[in-house]
């Protein structure tokens, strides 16, 4: 269990990332820290690790603080987002390495033979005798990824450490890492960019924004439930369609479409709506084809196809929404489509982005 | 055929040069060796002056002495220098001022060091002697006695030599990637294993330049010798080098034959002294 509480860190020139971030980690999960660049995700890993100091705040390991245990006393394996191989050392030294230093040090041939594994899990068997300028960036990611493995640490951090595979590489490989931290109870912390990632591959996602934890859930929960508009707008692809609507006795009333109250589920009601003007969150996939009750009727604009779905592109009070239906339906550009709503799975924010449906 | 022309066209200047300066005289010197010492009534005269210079004994002296010199200051400052770097790349805080300080030796001209060395190591009023004398150790006569005179060369020679490494070391450690000492730290590599295994295997690229540009100052050392010992080679010789053996032959006995065939055998040695060099160098970093 990982807990951090309170976590402050100012650089050098007064530049504030970490805002008092708080986060917690059960034993042999796997968590995928998702938010923007520079938000500070990288930061905190260093200071997971023990290689920055924050400014306030604490880490504790099963209870205990860890603020002043150095980082080879962490039992952490840490990946970097610049990982760095070893230029002079061959593929096997580079994942040799860790092993033949600290105070667990195994003896050559036990070191090799670790390492083996660990190779042939990231695929690298081709490659053992190469210098890592002699390899792909994907596949000295692999070699990275290997050498934090092969330490089979309690703890295990990976900043971005797929950014450089291709799509099918990388899909086997975090295949490969979840299958890997999970029968070996690794606690892990995956940093990623790709959202996608993240909500396939953890069993919770922490979103950081402006120094903070904003939510921290599993991936349905983060996905279904978003604690605010900034992680509704942040999750899902292609993103939320939001409007902003004016609240009008029972019902939100805005140029093309209005929404009735009543119609909404009143237990999902997180608080009163006080205000004049809301946002309405409604996802592509929640605006339904409904020839027979439709909300309201518009002209497709453009047509993306991804696959099973195709994005439609519509325009709706001025702007452009979008709504996701089967391929096989054969809507083409120009067709007039009915739309309705599933009133089920809209949200509601209030205009400084507070949940209140 | 016409690009090669223009090629030949452009190149001519720094040929021109290259050959005026650099190849001619070398021919000469190659040409005069084999010819008698008087410079206005010159023949040819076979391998004499080579027989002359090669069953010399102070030519055996000053060879072994260039080689004691180069063995001792070569591996010598190197260690002091990479040592030096090493702590100072540590020390972020006053890097550059220690940098500085150090490099200084470097810039400043031979001959003014070597005064300031004469001064040092003065027997009756120099500071090393006085300083010794605080552990109670008798005053070592640095610059008069024959049995001392190579070695006061030698910490001479270290002590110059260190300004230039630490300089190149420290810009080569400055470009060695952080993350390689992050990930080690967090392995747990100790900082004896981190430098062992991580930094001097990515230096050997530039410590195989400097052992070969020391190398081939240490084996033509002369200034030093002719400032600290005051215009001499040490009492009675002895610490003539080989470049002061060919200075000697030249401007003082005159025998300008000799000299040249000197010079020929002194540049052959570095010669093939720097293939061998470079071979076992490029088998260590190849591997
Ligand atoms: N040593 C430093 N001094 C000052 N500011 C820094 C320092 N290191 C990082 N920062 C700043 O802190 C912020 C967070 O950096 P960090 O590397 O943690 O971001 P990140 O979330 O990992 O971003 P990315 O997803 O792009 O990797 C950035 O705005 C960066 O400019
Ligand atoms: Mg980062």
């Amino acid at each position: 269990m990982i807990k951090i509480e309170n976590l402050h860190k100012v650089f050098d020139n007064k530049y504030e990332v970490l805002k008092g971030l708080n986060l917690s980690i059960n034993e042999g999960e796997l968590l995928c820290l998702l938010g923007a660049s520079g938000c500070g995700k990288s930061t905190l890993l260093n200071i997971l690790a023990g290689l920055m100091q924050p400014t306030s705040g604490d880490i504790k390991f099963e209870g205990c603080s860890v603020l002043n245990t150095p980082p080879k006393d962490r039992d952490i394996a840490l990946v970097f987002q610049n990982y760095a191989l070893y230029p002079h050392m061959t593929v096997l030294e580079n994942v040799m390495f860790p092993l033949r230093v600290g105070k667990n040090r195994l003896s050559k041939e036990q070191a090799k033979k670790r390492a083996y594994e660990y190779i042939e899990v990231t695929k690298l068997e081709k490659f053992i005798n190469k210098r890592p300028h002699k390899l792909s960036g994907g596949q000295q990611q692999s070699v990275a990824i290997a050498a934090a493995l092969v330490q089979e640490p309690k703890i295990l951090l990976l900043d971005e450490p797929l950014n450089n595979l291709d799509a099918t590489l990388r899909l086997k490989i975090r295949e490969e890492i979840r299958i890997l931290v999970k029968s070996m109870n690794i606690t892990t912390i995956f940093v990623t960019h790709d959202q996608e990632e993240a909500l396939s591959l953890s069993d919770k996602i922490a979103l950081v924004q402006d120094g903070h934890v904003v939510q921290l859930d599993s991936p349905q929960e983060i996905y279904l439930e978003p604690a605010n508009l900034f992680v509704a707008k942040f999750m899902g692809n292609p993103s939320m369609n939001l409007f902003i609507m004016r609240k009008q006795g029972n019902r939100l009333i805005s140029n093309d479409f209005k929404i009735d109250l009543k119609l909404l589920t009143p237990s999902k009601f997180k608080d009163e709506l006080f205000e004049e003007d809301f946002f309405v969150g409604i996802r592509p996939e929640y605006f339904l084809i409904a020839p027979n009750a439709p909300v309201f009727t518009t002209n497709i604009i453009q047509k993306e196809l991804v696959g099973k779905d195709c994005i439609l592109h519509f325009k709706l009070n001025k702007k452009v929404a979008k709504i996701i239906v089967s391929t096989n339906s054969r809507v083409v550009e120009g067709n007039k489509i009915s739309v309705g709503i599933d009133y089920n799975n809209i949200h509601i924010f209030t205009i400084d982005g507070r949940r209140v449906y | 055929m016409r690009k090669s022309l223009k090629a030949w066209f452009l190149l001519s200047p720094a040929l021109i040069i290259i050959i005026l300066f650099n190849l001619l005289p070398l021919a000469r010197t190659v040409f005069l060796s084999f010819q008698s010492s008087s410079l206005n009534n010159s023949h040819f005269i076979g391998l004499e002056n080579y027989i002359t210079v090669l069953t010399d004994s102070r030519f055996h002296q000053a060879i072994y002495n260039t080689a004691i010199y180069a063995l001792a200051v070569v591996p010598i400052g190197l260690i002091i220098s990479l040592i030096i770097a090493a702590i100072l790349y540590d020390f972020k805080k006053f890097q550059v001022v220690f940098e500085v300080i150090f490099f200084m030796p470097y810039i400043i001209s031979t001959v003014a060091k070597g005064s300031i060395f004469r001064l040092l190591l003065n027997e009756d009023y120099g500071i090393i002697n006085n300083i010794l004398g605080w552990f109670n150790i008798m005053p070592i006569n640095f610059l008069d006695d024959p049995e001392i005179a190579l070695l006061t060369i030698i910490i001479f020679g270290i002590w110059s030599s260190l300004g230039f490494n630490i300089v190149i070391l420290l810009s080569g450690l400055r470009n060695l990637n952080s993350q390689y000492y992050k990930m080690a730290s967090v392995c747990g590599a100790n900082k004896f294993q981190q430098f062992w295994l991580i930094t001097l295997p990515q230096l050997l690229p530039i410590i195989t330049f400097l052992l070969t540009v020391n190398c081939i100052n240490s084996f033509r050392i002369y200034t030093e010798v002719y400032t600290i010992f005051n215009g001499k080679a040490g009492i009675g010789y002895s610490a003539i080098t080989a470049v002061y053996y060919i200075y000697d032959k030249f401007y003082v006995v005159n025998r300008y034959g000799e000299g040249m065939a000197a010079a020929v055998i002194l540049f052959m040695l570095i010669l093939i002294f720097t293939i061998i060099q470079n071979l076992i160098l490029r088998k260590l970093t190849r591997r």
